[in-house]
């Protein structure tokens, strides 16, 4: 889903920049405020495991692939704005080194993933019921629904991007549809990477979260 | 000592995520490529990153530097998000 340079006009880049700027701009607040010593080495561990978890890109319908994005998992045990920081991390060293994902396209590509997938998983875990079924059924959502709507946000970008000959009609139903399975499968990802937790670390479940005040218990 | 066994479990995971990756799963064929493609985009480079397609140039293809790359950044990206996280809390 990482958007290259030369796909977003000028126009899209700016604002998505700068929504995404406002987005940092209170996730650092909200960090100062909140991190303690316990976050720091879960954030450092599930930073770098979601960067090799990017590495393995798994063959879906119609000879493309597909890999984990990890914004769900790292949105539900750190809060949506400590998913945020770690996906910011994640999609730099990508865009800077490896010339996955574009620099142009940064502010797009993290306000799909970064954003909008943390913070759609994040709300929808915290709607379910705190059991251990409503914890594995709220991840598997969050993440299917976060990583749909991520790429929807994809289509929208490309579809109102001048530098592409279709409008939104026909950019967002084609990655819709196929990051319908990408979220399949970042939901049982989630969901399992959820049991584990429950069943060995269950205390990093409930860590105090870097999320905004309005979802904070 | 809790945190210790937590960081060793996710690091030795994630070396074997850039092992099956780099190994079994390195064919990348984006979904978001494909579609941009049919679309008529095309892609526009504006930076020549270092390492492209998480390749050393000059040793496309070799197994061992490209998990030695994913390896190596795996641990850095570790580092930063550790390095950044003690930085915050420390309210500069």
């Amino acid at each position: 889903m990482h958007i290259p340079d030369g796909f977003l006009d000028l126009r899209i880049c700016l604002i998505t920049y700068i929504i995404t700027i406002i987005f940092w701009f209170f996730a650092f607040k909200r960090a100062k405020e909140t991190l303690t010593d316990k976050q720091i080495p879960l954030m450092a561990v599930l930073t770098a495991m979601f960067f090799a978890a990017q590495m393995m890109n798994y063959p879906i319908v119609g000879g493309t692939t597909a890999h984990l994005l990890g914004g769900p998992i790292l949105a539900i045990t750190l809060g949506p704005y400590g998913g945020l920081i770690s996906m910011t991390i994640i999609l730099l060293i990508q865009a800077l080194f490896f010339g996955d994902g574009g620099l142009t396209t940064f502010g797009a590509n993290v306000w799909n993933m970064g954003i909008i997938g943390t913070f759609l998983p994040y709300i929808v875990w915290i709607l379910f019921p705190k059991g251990r079924k409503g914890m594995i059924a709220g991840a598997f959502l969050g993440a299917f629904i976060g990583d749909v709507l991520a790429a929807a946000s994809a289509g929208l970008e490309l579809g109102l991007s001048t530098k592409f000959l279709y409008g939104i009609s026909i950019s967002v139903p084609a990655m819709v549809l196929h990051h319908s399975i990408i979220g399949i499968g970042e939901g049982i990802v989630t969901s399992i990477i959820i049991i584990i937790l429950l069943k060995s670390r269950p205390d990093l479940l409930n860590l105090p979260k870097i999320a905004p005040k309005w979802l904070s218990k | 000592m809790e945190n210790k066994k937590m960081i060793i479990v996710g690091i030795i995971a994630s070396i074997i995520f850039v092992i099956v990756g780099c190994a079994l799963l390195s064919t990348s064929a984006e979904t978001l490529d494909k579609i941009a493609e049919e679309l008529g985009a095309s892609e526009v480079s504006i930076w020549n990153p270092p390492l492209p397609d998480y390749e050393i140039p000059g040793f496309e293809g070799n197994l061992i530097a490209n998990i030695g790359i994913g390896v190596l950044f795996t641990l850095i990206i570790f580092l930063i998000a550790f390095g950044l996280g003690k930085a915050l809390k420390r309210r500069f």
